[in-house]
């Protein structure tokens, strides 16, 4: 059925024709059957009931919170507790049974509404209970078993919503965890300290699979962004310590690899899900261009590194680390020797890329400092990065992928303009030769796409 | 958002109830670990440690810190040479490794006065595992070691701010006036449940106070 709008609209210019003797009655008639013009009234009540009901519960439940917050104090402890399960239990089971009505729209939607209220209502639950009850734990905690809460729900439920939610409360639990020095200690749960310790891989064993479960895409980009940044902090946590140059080489080579070859190693399990496949290619690019883009710079190179004396956190969480990398460079290795079987070129541009980002910090960090050279191996595959999307734009008439090339191409020429000492004159050429090249580039792709089509 | 619609029948309820099960579980273990302790464990009552001169309670949540909150206190116990150290940079005096979990035992006082503030209970020894046997006047309370203190789970409170503040006005009369006193426990104990594994909860607090110059005894309940 077409939009409300456009049933008010037909209905208004097919009256019109009638008057106006462009159609007879009959085909009116057929129109208004087809379009249902005489729901259009009885929807518009619908809809006003629904604001007002929507905004008589607001207030309804504005007046609940103050009157609880009036009283909280008073209340004894029990029957806090019981208000608390009872608010969690009304939300939640209201939530599930609108939302499984599939026969109204908008029961639907109230009833996703108030699931997610609800899953809000677990973490003020629990934060609560642990305040009335004079549990303190850590932050991180809350958020971690908050998280592990939602996700039952969203992965049972099959909702996307909630599942958003659990990572992002299951990330903010990582984060804390992980900046507070003595995290390892406080806690009394161990298995959220596992948890932690090994969030590259749980993330890849309890996201990726929610992703493909909702179908969702956005939440596809997450979980591996999640993969990836959990295995980087790790790593990077290190401060390069105890084998610098292998270390930087992993934190380099490892994720584009795994992320170039997922199709040949997750992307048989659903043939429909394909663009889950290109989703993590293009994933694997932004990574590529954004370490070249760091690594680029001079300042990165110009002294050895100082290498760090062994702490103590560093020796605890190096084995989780180094376990994880272990586990998803093996699953990388054995994707790309399915992938090498049948070669592109394309493959082999990017495989040559990542053995280079991997070999020349290894070499710097381990054998003997690059100032010069690893600038300029930066620079050159920055710029082929630039120059491959734009050429891939043109090649798919990919609007993103070549503007994608364009900006970066730009950033870049900008970037080692301000970072070399150069001369006034010289930058405004820079930035006239970059603003012309955009706009006569842009003009020249629009036209081009056109004349394809 | 949903692929609700691509269901042919209505999900079945069972979906929604093992996950809601789930959360509530989660939500019980909270209180339920505080009742375990509170049904099974023992009373033993700790010296509260000096704090701000003006006011002990302040604040949304409140910080109570013990005598054997410092490490110091437990320096000369037996048991403190073996649990593992870590001296800080350029200082001469070991801590014990952050984050280390250990057991403090404490002893119950030999008698108690009635009209008086209950005695604390004294920590006399230290170790690393649980201890196995202990005489009945004897109770390990499980603690974490942190940078040069340790926690006990018995250092944040919250209370209603008209109680707190109660509180607040008596303990300040309870306070000696001449500040020239060398600085003496203050007056407070807190009485607390230690259950079989160790792990304790703040039953409430003893204070000796002064009212209309007449020294009480004040009791407040959590």
């Amino acid at each position: 059925m077409p939009s409300d709008k456009f049933r008010h609209q037909l209905r208004q210019e097919a009256q019109q024709w009638q008057t106006e003797g462009l159609i007879d009655p009959g085909l009116y008639a057929q129109l208004a059957e087809r379009y249902q013009f005489s729901d259009l009234e009885v929807a518009a009540r619908n809809r006003f009931v629904v604001i007002l009901l929507v905004l008589g519960s607001l207030l309804l439940g504005l007046g609940m919170i103050t009157f609880v917050a009036a009283n909280w104090q008073a209340w004894s402890r029990w029957l806090k507790v019981t208000l608390l399960m009872s608010v969690f239990f009304g939300i939640n089971i209201a939530g599930f049974y609108l939302w499984r009505d599939l026969t109204q729209g908008w029961h639907c939607r109230l009833g996703q509404g108030l699931l997610l209220l609800g899953a809000l209502t677990l973490g003020a639950n629990i934060a609560l209970m642990s305040q009335m009850f004079h549990q303190s734990g850590p932050l991180y905690q809350l958020y971690l078993i908050w998280g592990l809460g939602v996700l039952a729900m969203a992965y049972s439920l099959r909702l996307t919503l909630l599942g958003m939610l659990a990572m992002v409360l299951i990330g903010l639990g990582y984060v804390q965890g992980m900046s507070q020095p003595e995290f390892l200690a406080i806690t009394e749960l161990s298995w959220l300290r596992v948890m932690i310790e090994h969030m590259p891989v749980f993330a890849g064993l309890v996201f990726i699979p929610l992703a493909y479960w909702c179908r969702s895409r956005w939440m596809f980009r997450l979980s591996v962004i999640a993969v990836v940044a959990a295995l980087e902090w790790h790593l990077i946590n290190f401060e390069l310590w105890p084998y610098p140059g292998l270390i930087a080489a992993i934190a380099c080579a490892l994720p584009p690899a795994w992320l170039w070859s997922y199709r040949d190693f997750l992307g048989t399990i659903q043939p429909n899900l394909q663009e889950f496949n290109t989703t993590a290619r293009t994933l694997a690019i932004t990574f590529l261009s954004l370490s070249f883009y760091f690594l680029s710079f001079h300042v990165l190179w110009d002294s050895s590194p100082s290498v760090k004396p062994l702490v103590d956190v560093t020796s605890i969480l190096l084995e989780p680390a180094v376990i994880d990398s272990l586990i998803l460079g093996s699953l990388t290795i054995w994707a790309w020797s399915r992938l090498l079987r049948r070669v592109d070129s394309t493959t082999n541009v990017v495989a040559t890329m990542i053995v280079i980002s991997a070999l020349v910090p290894y070499w710097h960090l381990s054998i003997g400092i690059l100032p010069i050279i690893a600038v300029f191996i930066f620079n050159l595959l920055l710029f082929l990065i630039d120059i491959g999307l734009i050429r891939a734009g043109l090649a798919e008439g990919k609007r993103g992928l070549f503007w994608g090339g364009m900006v970066l191409l730009t950033l870049q020429i900008l970037t080692r303009m301000l970072e070399y000492d150069t001369g006034l004159l010289v930058k405004s050429i820079v930035l006239f030769l970059c603003g012309l090249g955009i706009i006569g580039a842009g003009l020249w792709f629009e036209r081009y796409l056109k004349s394809e089509l | 958002m949903t692929m609700n619609s691509e269901y042919s029948r209505p999900i079945p309820s069972w979906r929604f109830w093992v996950p809601l099960l789930f959360q509530t579980a989660l939500i019980i273990t909270v209180p339920t670990q505080a009742i375990y302790t509170t049904l099974t464990g023992k009373t033993v009552i700790l010296q509260t440690a000096p704090v701000d001169p003006y006011e002990l309670l302040r604040g949304y949540s409140q910080t109570l810190r013990y005598d054997i909150s410092n490490q110091d206190n437990l320096r000369n116990l037996p048991g403190w040479k073996k649990l593992p150290k870590e001296q800080p940079n350029g200082n001469k005096v070991t801590f014990i490794k952050p984050g280390t979990r250990f057991y403090v035992i404490l002893e119950a006082p030999d008698s108690s006065n009635s009209t008086k503030l209950p005695i604390a209970w004294k920590p006399v020894s230290l170790s690393a595992q649980f201890p196995s046997r202990l005489p009945a006047n004897q109770i390990p309370l499980k603690g974490v070691a942190n940078y040069g203190s340790i926690e006990y789970g018995l250092e944040t409170y919250y209370m209603p701010e008209d109680q707190r503040e109660q509180i607040n006005q008596e303990l300040n009369s309870a306070r000696p006036q001449n500040s020239n006193l060398p600085i003496s426990p203050p007056p407070i104990v807190m009485e607390i449940k230690v259950d079989a594994q160790g792990n304790a909860l703040p039953i409430g607090i003893w204070a000796l106070v002064s009212k209309d110059f007449q020294q009480q005894i004040r009791n407040y309940r959590f």
